[in-house]
């Protein structure tokens, strides 16, 4: 329906809106990708049809042309962090302004390479373009997760959110507490163990990876395991120490879905924690490089 | 005796909880079970962990059961004795006991409470920091201010420093050495001028403006590397030619021509290389600059590369911008003129007139000596059996190229050919013995051959000495170098003697004498003998490709031929060539055989430099002796009649013939007087 009466008789008319949701990869018909791939072709055709001696270099005068294109389009990338602050649909919407950021930037790797002419050195000059494919490099692995993490994300949390998440483990941790309080020291120890060392996050290499091989939890739930198992065997097990092991045992789900969880969310942030700070700094070798050419002319 | 136990729980809001109870009994249990006295629910508390007993008034026990020591006052201990009255405090796991005197006489207060908070308080933040990176590194912020400090410190502040505090200086030895001439014609040719040793001493230590280059230097500037200001002098103007003139001077390194010329004669860039120009100027980057075609940090070999489009941009049409040059155009080395060879026209003991005859046509020279080298090149005929005869270098008996054209001590060009030994084993000036002594007439100044002779015979016949023999010069057996008697070596008088010694001066200097061989003898018609007859003066060219480089030891091999047959193989004319007008060098084609023809397999080097030096100054021939000094090619010859004038016999170039067909003859000839 595109119209409707309003009461007064005033007809509003709704903006035309695209039923199917579609990306910032193939906005408007990949716009963008399709001007990216003209510029990286100029610059490649800049690149063979000029012949520099005594070999191709950024001082020539197609790597001054390449190098300047390039200096504008990395000062005009980096404003994304700027433009995604300001809710507004002009100039540009932000869709579109993501899509080109993306496409020009990938650009960037023609062009950039191309300035260099090859040639690179334990110097300023490659600073800034090792920096800059470090800002590419990790653009590119963000793209990739933000299109195949955020749905495995969602199957992962099962509906429960991030304090539901937590709030199980902690119901958990104190129906253990409660349930080990007539066990001996040696169970109890157990206990404590996953109490007192199960971290669920822990530190950078085990949220991207998502394994905690000292975990706690884990080492007490083999434990009484082991000893549940030892008890079977000889006899009746002990039913405190069953409970514990089902609490162990359900804890550990638990603790294995959070930490899903925080894998794909580290995954899907740490990008970023390497796409800005480089970011920064490649502005600033920018501005040594340009200035350190001219100083040294 | 009574304890009084408060227990003391925190509330969810912080608030205390507190419990008080009262046992009448003379000792007391703590642990985690249910069945202590105090109940403690802390895994870290063992079921029975310790036993409190009243000893007397104000005194306790306390033992630990669980056979885990008790904390009191920071020690360790499985049993204490304790005051009430110094209110002891006892830790066990997270809770702590106080004991005190109790508010009734001889009660005793014990007041249990966590201390250390259990474990499950999260909040919010918490949550934050389990689920986002924000808990396991330093935000990007931080890390980005970080990094931009570190940028700039590194890449611009620190090298600024050692930019504005410096005072460069040159070193002196390879100031020294770029002052040696680019080729001193001993063969030592411009190379880096610094041992590996003295260069890295130069290097020095580390300067903190290297993270500016932007590339290595070339081999003979490797001394500079740390040393940026010796050609970055001021901050934002590009390298001058100020810098390189330092060491560079123009007199070692002249000018390929007048900055004039060359401006007039620089292509006029149009479209796009317009604008390119156009931007250079603007930035103070004219054409012509050293850098223009000298790029540095560009690699060890990248100062010297220079495309050859620089020389083309020039050559290319040359003579419609710079209407009165006497270069041909070249656009590239498939459309380079045929070679143009600088020949004697006219040879003179003095003055010899050199002129450039393009090798298209049939080029001719007038060197003034007669030499075939068809003759001397045969196997069959009699100088090949004097040349078997006497053993001299030869292949089957065509003697060696290398017997007379000797190379020089770089090997690229070769030796003034003397006459004494290219050609004295068969052309032997021996004219008579005394005793053991050979005496020889002196080649070169033939006034002085007349007076000799005639000298020879008057002292005999005015004191005839036995053991004096005359050697004739007549036809003899090849390769016999036998002397011939002549038994009529007496005079009646000097008169006679005079005569017999003119006839023999006539004899020499005849026709089918001696010097007639290889020499154009003219006869004066004066009476006197010494100046009767004139010998054809000879100049020989001893390069005649002045404005570029062949190095010959460089082609000792030519497609899979070595020795004579490499010669040939370019000097194609020579074993066939009658007469020493020929001359006998390659064309321009011989060279694109392997020079930069797509046809071949070996396709070497075709670049302008490969062969031609720009700095070799305005005649371009400064690559061969030194810089900038235009050398004639040796000049050799001898004028009968102008005694003292005539400099020995001493250049031979190439591919040179004799010029008289019947000469040939007279080789295997000696004449008699």
């Amino acid at each position: 329906m595109a119209s409707r009466s309003q009461p007064g008789g005033r007809a509003v008319t709704r903006a035309p809106r695209d039923i199917a949701h579609e990306g910032f990869l193939t906005h408007a018909r990949s716009r963008w990708l399709k001007i990216s791939l003209g510029l990286s072709a100029l610059a490649i055709a800049v690149y063979v049809l000029t012949d520099p001696a005594p070999r191709p270099n950024g001082g020539s005068f197609a790597g001054y042309l390449l190098g300047t294109i390039g200096a504008l389009m990395i000062v005009w990338l980096s404003l994304i962090g700027l433009r995604k602050r300001i809710i507004t649909t002009k100039p540009f919407s932000l869709k579109a302004w993501t899509s080109a950021h993306v496409y020009l930037g990938l650009s960037l790797i023609v062009i950039g390479t191309l300035h260099t002419g090859f040639q690179l050195g334990w110097n300023v000059h490659s600073l800034s373009y090792v920096l800059m494919m470090i800002v590419i490099i990790s653009g590119l692995y963000g793209i990739i997760v933000y299109a195949r993490l955020p749905a495995q994300l969602s199957a992962n949390r099962n509906e429960a959110t991030q304090p539901q998440m937590l709030e199980a483990i902690r119901t958990l941790d104190r129906q253990l507490d409660t349930a080990a309080q007539p066990l001996d020291k040696a169970s109890a120890d157990l206990v404590r163990m996953s109490l007192e060392e199960c971290e669920v996050s822990g530190n950078l290499w085990e949220r991207l990876t998502g394994r905690h091989p000292k975990c706690g939890n884990k080492r007490a739930r083999d434990a009484v395991q082991d000893i549940v198992s030892q008890q079977m065997r000889s006899g009746k097990p002990d039913p405190a120490l069953t409970q514990i092991l089902f609490l162990l045992e359900r804890k550990d789900a638990a603790l294995a879905q959070a930490r899903r969880h925080i894998r794909m969310k580290t995954q899907l942030e740490i990008w970023l924690y390497i796409h800005v700070p480089v970011t920064m700094a490649l502005l600033a070798a920018l501005i040594a490089h340009i200035l350190s050419v001219f100083l040294y002319w | 005796m009574s304890f009084v136990v408060r227990q003391i729980s925190k509330r969810a809001d912080g608030g205390d909880i507190i419990r008080t109870r009262t046992l009448e009994a003379p000792e007391i249990t703590i642990g985690r079970g249910t069945d202590c006295d105090i109940q403690l629910p802390d895994l870290g508390v063992m079921l029975r962990h310790a036993k409190l007993t009243q000893l007397a008034s104000g005194l306790v026990a306390i033992e630990a059961t669980g056979g885990i020591p008790l904390e009191i006052a920071g020690k360790f201990l499985n049993r204490a004795d304790l005051s009430v009255a110094e209110t002891p405090e006892i830790n066990i796991a997270s809770h702590r006991l106080t004991l005190a005197p109790g508010e009734a006489p001889g009660a005793i207060a014990i007041t249990a409470e966590r201390v250390i908070a259990a474990s499950d308080a999260a909040d919010a933040a918490a949550e934050t920091d389990i689920f986002s990176l924000r808990g396991a590194m330093p935000t990007k912020r931080t890390m980005a201010w970080a990094l931009v400090a570190l940028v700039f410190i590194i890449g611009l502040a620190w090298p600024l420093t050692e930019m504005i505090g410096r005072s460069p200086t040159l070193p002196a030895d390879m100031v020294a050495a770029a002052a040696r001439p680019a080729n001193d014609g001993k063969g030592n040719k411009l190379t880096p001028a610094l041992s590996a040793e003295a260069e890295a001493a130069h290097r020095g230590a580390f300067k903190p403006d290297v993270v500016w280059t932007s590339g290595p230097l070339s081999t003979a500037h490797a001394g500079l590397s740390r040393n940026c200001g010796s050609c970055h002098q001021q901050a934002f103007v590009a390298t001058t030619d100020s810098s390189c003139v330092a060491c560079h001077k123009p007199s070692v390194v002249p000018d390929h021509a007048s900055a004039q010329r060359m401006a007039k004669g620089r292509l006029v860039p149009t479209g796009l290389g317009a604008a390119e120009a156009g931007i250079h100027n603007a930035f103070n980057l004219p054409e012509g600059r050293c850098a223009s075609c000298h790029k540095e940090h560009e690699g060890p070999d990248g100062a010297l590369m220079v495309a050859q489009s620089f020389c083309t941009d020039c050559h290319t049409g040359l003579s419609a911008r710079l209407s009165d040059t006497k270069i041909s155009n070249v656009s590239n080395w498939e459309d380079h003129p045929q070679f143009k060879a600088t020949v004697v026209r006219a040879a003179s003991a003095t003055t010899p007139v050199f002129e450039r005859v393009s090798l298209a046509g049939k080029a001719s020279e007038q060197s003034g000596l007669l030499y075939p080298h068809d003759l001397h090149m045969s196997r069959t005929n009699s100088v090949a059996n004097m040349v078997l005869k006497q053993g001299l270098p030869a292949k089957n008996g065509a003697l060696s190229c290398n017997y007379c054209h000797t190379s020089d001590s770089d090997g690229v060009r070769f030796k003034p050919i003397e006459m004494e030994k290219a050609c004295g084993a068969c052309h032997d000036l021996a004219f008579a013995k005394d005793g053991p002594i050979v005496r020889t007439l002196p080649h070169g100044k033939p006034e002085q051959v007349a007076g000799i002779i005639r000298d020879f015979y008057l002292s005999q016949a005015l004191s005839p000495r036995a053991g004096v023999q005359r050697l004739a010069f007549e036809r003899r057996q090849p390769g016999r170098m036998a002397e011939l008697e002549l038994s009529g070596l007496r005079f009646a008088s000097p008169a006679e003697a005079r005569v017999r010694a003119d006839a023999a001066i006539d004899s020499i200097f005849a026709k089918n004498g001696v010097c007639a061989d290889c020499h154009v003898i003219r006869r004066t018609g004066a009476s006197d003998a010494a100046r009767r007859y004139e010998v054809a003066p000879v100049s020989l060219a001893d390069h005649y490709l002045p404005k570029g480089r062949f190095p010959h030891n460089q082609h000792d091999s030519y497609d899979g031929k070595t020795g004579d047959a490499a010669c040939v193989a370019c000097h194609k004319g020579v074993p066939g060539s009658k007469a020493s007008t020929d001359v006998l060098l390659p064309k321009v084609e011989q060279c694109r055989d392997c020079h930069g023809s797509p046809k071949v397999s070996t396709n070497v080097a075709a670049s302008c430099n490969t062969c031609h030096g720009f700095h070799y100054g305005e005649g371009g021939q400064g690559g061969d002796y030194g810089p900038a000094k235009p050398k004639p090619a040796t000049i050799a010859g001898a004028k009968a009649g102008k005694p003292g004038s005539g400099p020995a016999l001493a250049g031979m170039p190439a591919g040179v013939a004799s010029a008289s067909g019947g000469a040939g003859a007279a080789l295997a000839r000696r004449f008699g007087g």
